[in-house]
């Protein structure tokens, strides 16, 4: 699983600076917490191996990064192979958007749209550089970059990128799928609804009764 | 090539024709823009002519294209325009508009062109003349803000109603953005400073289109 170095949000602090979590949080585990933390972490591997390896995609697709996006899809690099499978045209049963090249100002409320309609969990592949930074087209136009306006998991680099390169970070928002911790007493947090707010527990809190 | 079609010009309106010259094999003719729609016209509809082809109209904006070394482009990474706007002289007359005329059945071809001061930013449409030019005017009124009396529906025609100024104009600031929603508030790393969205002290929620009866939150 650990095949590539993922950057670490906090950057490369030697392993020796890092404060230990043991000390930072007071912590008092019985026998319950630590059946749970058990039960929470299958829990989480097996969920995040089925979201990893059923991604149903959402092709945002606007410019020449469109051909290469089909020949990933196709043949002989087939994006199929690792559990992307179908393309869906409609963002309510995609679980990926993949925003394949240069999105226009005049476009975003578009892609923003799109986003919006897509149902949780979801994730964003910026495709190629356009997608990621707005590539060349640094001009009145063109958004300089999909995490503008709506928040990105990887950026896959090239202009456009090879086939081999959207593998890769498929692979890599596959880790980070898989790395995914679900925790069994979470709350969803409605900040306009605080009373909403006890009913609201999770799958697996609903289940254990917590 | 199509000199002949030049002295047919200056022979027929020796009063509209300010200059010709002949450029790489492409025959010019300066015209008065009072006589633009007359010209045109005669182009059009004389059998010793026959331009029943508007190819182009386009657009140049000289306003630096005598000072600058770059051949008056700016450069995209320096700041809000790349000279002194102050200290240039003004060119006069700033705009050109040049039409590219062809025929198809006598193999010739012909561009006309019209000088416009920055003043007076006028032109006669020749829609009446030939259909495609609707959206060509359309077109150089949406990048350079050149007003054509008489076209039926002069909107823009690429860019979003919202958008304020005319963008190809060597005055428009070259990393202006107006975006049409807000941004994500977070520092631009990429681009570095500048007047564009996330540098220079310019948050990133400020940098979209204000729109008057929308809320910029929703976007239904």
């Amino acid at each position: 699983m650990s095949r590539l170095p993922v950057w670490k949000p906090e950057g490369n602090v030697p392993e020796s600076l890092h404060l230990p979590q043991e000390q930072t949080l007071p912590v008092m585990l019985t026998r319950r917490d630590e059946a749970l933390g058990w039960f929470e972490s299958k829990l989480s591997g097996a969920l995040g191996w089925a979201r990893a390896n059923s991604l149903f995609q959402y092709p945002f697709v606007t410019a020449c990064c469109g051909m290469e996006y089909m020949s990933v899809m196709a043949g002989r690099y087939d994006l199929a192979r690792f559990g992307a499978e179908f393309p869906r045209f409609t963002p309510r049963q995609a679980d990926l958007l993949m925003i394949v090249g240069t999105i226009n100002v005049k476009q975003s409320p578009v892609l923003k749209r799109v986003y919006d309609q897509m149902c949780e969990p979801k994730w964003v592949m910026a495709f190629g550089v356009c997608a990621s930074s707005g590539g060349f087209y640094d001009n009145y136009a063109t958004l300089q970059g999909a995490d503008r306006i709506i928040p990105v998991d990887v950026y896959v680099p090239g202009c456009p990128p090879r086939p081999e390169q959207v593998l890769d970070g498929l692979k890599i928002l596959q880790e980070k799928i898989q790395s995914q911790r679900h925790q069994a007493h979470s709350v969803e947090r409605a900040p306009d609804a605080p009373e909403l707010e006890k009913k609201k527990t999770s799958f697996l809190g609903k289940l254990l009764a917590r | 090539m199509a000199q002949a079609l030049i002295d047919l010009l200056r022979e027929t309106h020796p009063d509209a024709v300010v200059s010709s010259h002949s450029h790489k094999g492409d025959e010019v003719a300066v015209v008065r823009r009072e006589k633009l729609q007359e010209v045109c016209r005669f182009l059009k509809e004389d059998p010793r002519a026959d331009l029943k082809l508007l190819a182009q109209i386009a657009a140049v904006d000289l306003l630096t294209y005598s000072t600058e070394s770059t051949g008056g482009a700016a450069l995209a990474s320096i700041e809000v325009p790349a000279y002194d706007l102050a200290r240039k002289p003004a060119v006069e007359p700033r705009f050109q508009v040049a039409y590219n005329l062809g025929s198809v059945a006598r193999k010739h071809r012909l561009r006309l062109r019209v000088e416009l001061r920055s003043d007076d930013l006028k032109l006669p449409s020749v829609t009446g003349i030939w259909r495609t030019a609707d959206w060509w005017e359309r077109y150089v009124y949406d990048m350079f803000g050149v007003e054509f009396v008489g076209h039926p529906n002069l909107t823009r025609i690429m860019l979003y109603p919202e958008f304020v100024g005319f963008p190809l104009r060597k005055d428009y600031p070259v990393r202006k953005r107006q975006l049409l929603i807000p941004e994500l508030d977070f520092p631009d790393l990429v681009r570095g400073p500048g007047p564009g969205p996330g540098g220079a002290g310019v948050p990133m929620s400020q940098t979209h289109v204000g729109r008057k009866n929308v809320d910029p939150t929703t976007y239904d």
